[in-house]
């Protein structure tokens, strides 16, 4: 029997990604450029290749961790409630303006990726990718997507809006603390949200209200999106 | 403790969430949980502090949870090769469009709401730092 075919088991997948995941965090807090997904998910890559493992292999120990995504999801409510306390009075306002960004993103994503003719199964991967992970992922299953082309875009989208963001937006003339908060948020969720926290707390509570509300009616607008495919 | 009872809400509320997406609902399991988590919350059935903890935990370590489905793009390399640039162009159109319609709506409509902002919201915080 092959060391492999011995080490074939859910929890080696679960200690190779927890611990990868691990030494990624280490490696970022030390060099703050490498982004964390990227240190976590090469070496994973890296072995299996080496190894000859299929996807599918690790994978069974691997969805033990995706299914926690479900939970993460519900625990969104915490970020809506508590930030959205203290934006009471612009509230209305944010949420025609996530609504509004909500329904941008998914359409221009949409109809640029089937104007450069992509098949519908891509398309429909790129619909959610403005939200956080755990929605888009969810809204891409929902679709008929590709979850793994959903990751790649949402983060892809997430390290733009961290690293381009704030600089657009100046450039637009955006200056007020929430209007640059609703649309990191809104553009580049969790990532972009996780840049603004030292930049300004008013930009970060309102930019995880953002991105958690912008999650939400993604979702409400594919599934009427879902009903009228059908 | 309190983690665990978080914990516990949260993957309640999940399952809660996808028993009724199976019923019928056609929203996903996981925001159903998250409508219905606000829901409890606004209404005073569950205290924030019994699930802070728990949902901090899985927001700051959400990484992690989506490292599987990123290692798949393994896979991917055709598809990804084939359509690279439909996908580099949307990603790049939309997330332009978005971050500038947001944006520049906040900018035009943000400020009429500007002065009720700044004295609630540090009663909010000092109250929030009391319990």
């Amino acid at each position: 029997m092959s060391l492999m075919s011995w080490l074939r088991s859910p929890a080696f997948s679960v200690f190779l990604t927890v611990g990868a995941y691990a030494v990624a965090l280490a490696l970022h807090r030390r060099w703050r450029w490498i982004p964390p997904i990227v240190a976590a998910c090469l070496p994973i890559i890296a072995l299996l290749l080496l190894m000859r493992e299929p996807y599918a292999e690790y994978d069974r120990g691997g969805n033990l961790l995706t299914w926690w995504l479900g939970p993460a999801t519900v625990a969104l409510a915490v970020p809506i409630y508590r930030n959205g306390q203290r934006l009471r009075r612009s509230l209305p306002r944010l949420l025609g303006i996530v609504f509004a960004g909500a329904v941008v993103g998914m359409t221009t994503a949409g109809l640029t990726a089937w104007l450069l003719g992509a098949p519908t199964s891509v398309v429909m991967s790129v619909v959610p990718k403005s939200v956080t992970t755990p929605i888009a992922i969810e809204v891409c299953r929902e679709l008929g997507g590709i979850p793994q082309i959903t990751i790649a875009m949402v983060i892809l989208a997430g390290v733009l809006g961290a690293t381009f963001g704030p600089m657009v937006l100046r450039l637009a003339g955006v200056r007020d603390d929430r209007a640059i908060g609703v649309a990191v948020g809104s553009s580049s969720h969790g990532i972009g949200t996780a840049s603004l926290v030292r930049r300004s707390e008013m930009q970060a509570a309102v930019s995880s209200w953002a991105m958690a509300t912008s999650g939400v009616i993604t979702s409400l607008l594919a599934a009427l999106l879902a009903l009228f495919l059908r | 403790m309190n983690t665990l009872r978080g914990i516990a809400i949260v993957t309640g509320l999940f399952l809660l969430g996808t028993l009724l997406h199976r019923a019928g609902v056609p929203i996903p399991g996981g925001v159903l949980g998250l409508l219905l988590f606000y829901g409890a919350l606004t209404a005073g059935l569950v205290k924030l502090q019994w699930v802070e903890g728990a949902a901090n935990l899985l927001l700051r370590h959400m990484v992690l949870l989506f490292v599987p489905l990123t290692v798949g793009l393994m896979e991917m390399g055709q598809v990804l090769s084939r359509q690279a640039f439909a996908l580099t162009a949307s990603l790049v159109v939309s997330f332009l469009a978005v971050l500038l319609t947001t944006g520049l709506l906040g900018r035009w409509l943000l400020p009429f709401a500007q002065e009720a902002e700044a004295e609630p919201c540090a009663e909010q915080d000092r109250a929030e730092a009391g319990r």
